[in-house]
């Protein structure tokens, strides 16, 4: 099973020469997508603990071993990478440089990857650093016109956030006094209280700063503006979820009680976080700008539902990650053809882009499609996702969720404003330079670019018409996560549906809290 | 028997298929058939589920009520379940829409049949009809919320047709946005009420009602929340914009839009009301909404000139009775408006969607004289405002006539409504009447030829069923006989018909100065015309809010976080060029600092043993 990371490290140096780099790292994430395959094939659904657990000493002194596992919470996530990773390759052709930049890309692959199953701190630490210089490269190199700006604000923001974070574990392991970096979620028990508070607020804002929360966003519109598409599509994708799965893992799980008592402080600042990206989004004129302050808002949801702490806000966390990952890279990915095709992404120039023959209907249809799912239309995984954060978080944080549902109708404004300003209206006819018109035709969009959509779009709604399929994955982690929880206010209700569920924890204490 | 009940849940599925199988057609993938296949396919889609529907009414007739359930998703505590009632009111609603979906999916291949995107109306159509039915026969909120977003998505996808119009584009926008408001409060009651009573089953959730301690407030606010969703979907006050909007699109739509899917929403509530009523203050707020959008609707109606929103507002008003009737507990009432107010004014439509589809035009200033060459449309149009009226007993009458005897005793007010709204729409129906179909042909409408028989197949299909309403009622008891009604109610509901028949034929009504000419009567005129001026007070208070808070974070975004950002970076980098002039290199000093700063270091840390 770690061999897919170890696979993926020893073959990235693997460079043809010539443009069939392109094609030799497509197989390579093309075997790592059915690696991943085989191993979800091979997860056990019931077992809620960590799964093909792999361990080598590495550096005993320093207490970093290399250690992975991958259980219900890292199983998706790393799904979600292998497919991104490779349809972010898929995209990518007629780049300058390629073996640089496969290599970086596939890099970064092994490293999120990598990062998702590390089971050690500092491994974790490690992979966390390892996947930031390569984006900062592609980034810088491959971006747009402020590429050097924007690129140096990236590999700052993250890097602050990699030294709190590493600050924090390093203080979390010497006051514990063990020796060994390896995750232990009872790492923390000996630790006081106020040492806990510390020690996960600089976790947080580490993580908070990779997110990104309010107000440590500001690099990521930057980021997305001047990366190109297929590195928008693995930095809202997959990389995002670094912070989100980092807060998760390390703040919830290894500081329960510190998180328990911060955690209304932490659901209002979702809450600030969602209304303030998604009301940023509102005012945005540049088409990925907007895409990507949604972004700041819908992992605001994520911040909510962990604060919440409940069985079902964790899976919603999850879920939630899953869902905003294929959905934000669908809206990049399509951003990026319409870009393509007309050489702007302006909101005040673009018009009519829906007309049939001349523009892009296609794309458009598509872009209908992700817009909805994004805004929570039901039949689509957004919906269920943000249902499941929404009504988990309910049970203990009830203000905040209702301010958060907000933010669920501030995104269906911005996201209509774009599809009725950019595909609605007439394909104007440009000036021709001479004073008369000539008539805009659009080149046609090739299969090339349709496919990766059509598959999103596909995922996308499979998982919101049987969000069972991927539920089950997580579930058992999921209601694990939260040992001890006592349904304060609704043990009634939770009875009744807890009944129904037999096989899981959450059932059985459910039932116990009810009388 | 067994095996329909079973199979029960293709309903909503048909609809779906149809909608699928016409996407090669819709996305131009087929393209040597040219999209008349997608047309084809969903009518027999929508004939099928119609079909299923009336064999399953018959079935239900004799087994009594079934509930057929399907599990969907239960995850850690949370029972997500869809289910569907088979009782015999869901299944004559269906029926109602079902059927009323197929005559305006067979009006549309007439209407329609030049279009160019034909395949994507139908496949809309088809989506449109799955999730209609399935909030019918829907007995769980969740599943119920579930279909109403599709609804949403799809009335959005509809009326943005014809995408390229810059009308259409508002409307598609506000169509979405007002009922998104709506739905949004409606899921926030969905979280609350699944966090308190566990299961949104609507059986399960009337049990919960009855012994539920939660505090007043609380109650109000979910109460609130709830009708939201319903409010939006049946375009009331303050949520009434979009209907009228809506009339942009094309009129096959408007048909289903104005009976079937304000029904729907209308359904929803009905089927709410038992949760609703733990606060008496949403209560209250039902009857409050409905009667304000009841007569302001009805006024405003009398000043439109556009032929189709003229009677959008009035199907506003109607569904505003609806809400009335809901709010005073009286759902047989309901149930019966919404059924005869859904297919007179479906017929409405379909006469109106003739003319404009033979004049291209639905200004009533340039209409007039069409009654001798569209006889057809004239009768239907007739035959519909008989069905909406209270004049003669044909469907609403029974319906009004039921409502205000309810009322009678408890609420002299809302009868009042009640008669008003008579009134007032007896005298839009004549007043339209005279303006398109009387007097002389205009300018546009010299020629104008009956249309062709798919059109005037579901329009006399459905005056005839308009027509024979009444003893169908009566056959299935769901009438009172007209001994028991009380004669004075009778009489005034009648007076009030005939009243604004009158009226409206005594009206002076000029076409050329259709805006008066007096000038506080020109201000009132204004004032309806224009809706109250409500979009307007949305756009200086809504709207306005929200773009100027969105300002405020764009500007806080530029200039006090990413400046604050921007000032660390220029101020390090300012230091460090500043600082690079002040190192010596002499190693002397270097040594010294460095010592300097680890005795500090040390003295910091080991402070605490000193």
């Amino acid at each position: 099973m770690p061999l897919l990371g170890a696979l993926l490290i020893s073959t990235w140096p693997q460079k043809i020469e010539s443009d069939q780099v392109r094609q030799g790292a497509l197989i390579t994430l093309g075997v790592n997508l059915v690696m991943t395959a085989v191993l979800v094939a091979q997860f056990d659904i019931t077992d809620s603990g960590l799964q093909f657990l792999e361990k080598l000493a590495w550096m005993e002194p320093l207490g970093l071993t290399y250690s992975l596992g991958v259980d219900g919470i890292a199983l998706p996530l790393v799904v979600i990478n292998s497919l991104l990773c490779f349809v972010s390759a898929y995209i990518s052709h007629g780049v300058r440089r390629p073996r640089l930049y496969y290599a970086l890309l596939l890099l970064i692959a092994s490293a999120v990857a990598g990062a998702f199953l590390a089971q050690n701190l500092l491994l974790f630490f490690l992979f966390y650093e390892l996947e930031l210089i390569p984006l900062y490269l592609l980034i810088a190199i491959w971006g747009g016109e402020r590429r050097g700006y924007a690129a140096t604000k990236f590999l700052i923001y993250t890097a602050f956030s990699g030294i709190l974070i590493l600050g924090a574990f390093l203080g979390l392991v010497l006051l514990s006094g063990t020796g060994s970096f390896d995750y232990d979620p009872s790492l923390a028990q000996t630790l006081t209280m106020g040492q806990q508070t510390v020690l996960l607020g600089v976790l947080i804002i580490g993580f908070g700063i990779k997110i990104p929360l309010f107000p440590f966003h500001t690099w990521l519109p930057d980021a997305h503006v001047e990366a190109s598409t297929p590195m928008s599509v693995l930095l809202a994708g997959v990389l995002l979820k670094l912070g989100t799965y980092g807060l998760l893992r390390f703040c919830v799980g290894l500081f329960p009680q510190a998180w328990m008592a911060l955690s209304p402080l932490l659901a209002w600042w979702a809450v600030v976080s969602v209304l303030y990206g998604s009301l940023a989004a509102i005012a945005q004129t540049d088409m990925k700008k907007m895409v990507a302050y949604s972004s700041v808002g819908h992992m605001g949801y994520i911040l909510l539902a962990a604060a919440a702490i409940t069985p079902l806000s964790i899976l919603g966390t999850v879920l939630q990650m899953v869902s905003h990952g294929l959905i934000s890279a669908l809206m990049f990915l399509l951003v990026g053809v319409v870009y393509k095709k007309t050489g702007t992404r302006d909101l005040t120039v673009l018009r009519g882009l829906m007309a049939p023959e001349r523009g892009l209907p296609f794309i458009g249809s598509l872009m209908v499609l992700g817009a909805m799912a994004s805004a929570g239309i039901p039949g689509m995984i957004g919906f269920i996702s943000e249902f499941i954060v929404f009504r988990g978080s309910f049970e203990s944080q009830a203000p905040q969720t209702l301010f958060c549902m907000l933010g669920s109708g501030l995104t269906s404004v911005y996201f209509l404003l774009m599809i009725n300003r950019v595909f609605f209206g007439r394909l104007d006819a440009a000036p021709d330079g001479t004073g008369g018109t000539i008539e805009v035709t659009l080149p046609k969009v090739s299969w090339r670019d349709r496919i990766p959509a059509m598959t999103l779009v596909l995922i996308i709604f499979a998982f919101g018409l049987q969000p069972a399929w991927l539920t089950r994955w997580m579930e058992s982690t999921t209601n694990s996560f939260v040992p001890n929880y006592v349904n304060p206010v609704m043990s009634i209700g939770e009875a009744s549906g807890g009944t129904l569920n037999g096989i899981s924890n959450s059932g059985a204490i459910a039932k116990v809290s009810s009388f | 028997m067994q095996f329909l009940i079973q199979w029960s849940w293709l309903i909503p599925v048909y609809g779906l298929v149809g909608a699928l199988l016409a996407l090669p057609w819709a996305t131009r993938l087929i393209r040597q058939t040219g999209p008349r296949p997608a047309m084809y396919i969903n009518v027999v889609m929508t004939a099928l589920a119609t079909v299923h529907g009336a064999l399953l009414l018959q079935a239900v007739w004799y087994t009594g009520p079934q509930v057929v359930s399907y599990e969907w998703l239960q995850v850690a505590g949370l029972d997500l379940s869809a289910s569907l009632d088979l009782s015999e009111v869901n299944l004559i609603f269906l029926g109602l829409t079902a059927g009323l979906s197929l005559l305006a999916q067979m009006y549309g291949m007439g209407y329609l049949e030049k279009d160019w995107a034909l395949a994507r109306f139908f496949a809309l159509m088809g989506f449109f009809e799955a999730a209609i039915s399935g909030v019918i026969l829907s007995s769980s909120l969740f599943s119920t919320y579930f279909l109403l977003e599709m609804l949403t998505l799809s009335t959005y996808l509809l009326v943005g047709f014809w995408y390229a119009q810059p009308l259409v584009i508002t409307a598609a926008r506000d169509a979405f946005l007002t009922k998104r408001i709506g739905d949004v409060l409606l899921l926030m009651g969905l979280v609350v009420l699944s966090a308190y009573a566990g299961s949104l089953r609507f059986d399960d959730l009337y049990m919960w009602v009855k012994d539920a301690d939660i505090a007043p407030v609380a109650a109000t606010l979910t109460g609130l929340a709830l009708i939201a969703g319903p409010t939006g979907k049946c375009a009331q006050f303050p949520l009434h914009l979009w209907l009228d909007e809506a009339m942009e699109g094309p009129s096959p739509a408007s048909i289903l839009r104005n009976s079937a899917v304000v029904t729907c929403g209308a359904y929803v509530l009905i089927k709410l009301q038992p949760v609703v009523v733990i606060s008496p203050i949403t209560l209250d707020v039902l009857i409050a909404i409905g009667a304000t959008t009841a007569v302001g609707a009805s006024l405003v109606a009398l000043a439109q000139i556009d032929f189709k929103r003229a009677f959008s507002y009035a199907t506003s008003a109607y569904i505003g009775l609806v809400f009335v009737a809901v709010g005073t507990e009286w759902p047989g009432v309901a149930l019966l408006l919404l059924f005869a107010h859904a297919v007179a004014r479906a017929l409405i439509f379909m006469s109106i969607g003739a003319v404009v589809y033979t004049t291209h035009n639905q200004d009533l200033t340039e209409l007039g004289g069409i009654w001798s060459r569209m006889p057809a449309t004239t009768l239907t149009y007739l035959t519909g405002a008989l069905g909406l009226t209270g004049v003669l007993p044909f469907g609403c009458f029974w319906a009004f006539a039921l409502g205000i005897d309810f009322l009678w005793a408890d609420h002299p007010v809302l009868v009042g409504v009640f008669l008003l709204v008579n009134f007032l729409s007896t005298l839009n129906l004549v007043r339209v009447f005279r303006l398109v179909f009387l007097g002389k042909p205009q300018v546009k409408t010299r020629r104008t030829p009956e249309v062709g028989w798919l059109m005037a197949v579901p329009m006399m299909t459905l005056s005839i069923f308009v027509l024979i309403l009444p003893f169908g009622l009566r056959q299935v008891s769901l009438l009172p006989p007209p001994e028991y009604f009380n004669m004075a109610a009778l009489a005034l509901l009648v007076g009030s018909g005939i009243l604004g028949t009158g009226l409206g034929f005594y009206l002076p009504l000029n076409r050329a100065w259709s805006r008066s000419s007096v000038a506080p009567l020109r201000w009132v005129q204004d004032l309806l015309g224009n809706d109250f001026y409500t979009e307007k007070l949305y756009e200086l208070t809504v709207v306005r809010l929200v773009s100027q808070l969105s300002a405020l974070s764009n500007w806080i975004d530029r200039y006090v976080v990413d400046g604050a950002v921007n000032f660390v970076g220029a101020v390090s980098l300012f230091g460090g060029e500043s600082l690079k002039y002040s190192a010596s290199g002499q190693s002397q000093s270097y040594i010294l600092t460095i010592v300097a700063g680890v005795g500090l270091l040390v003295l910091m840390t080991t402070w605490t043993l000193w």
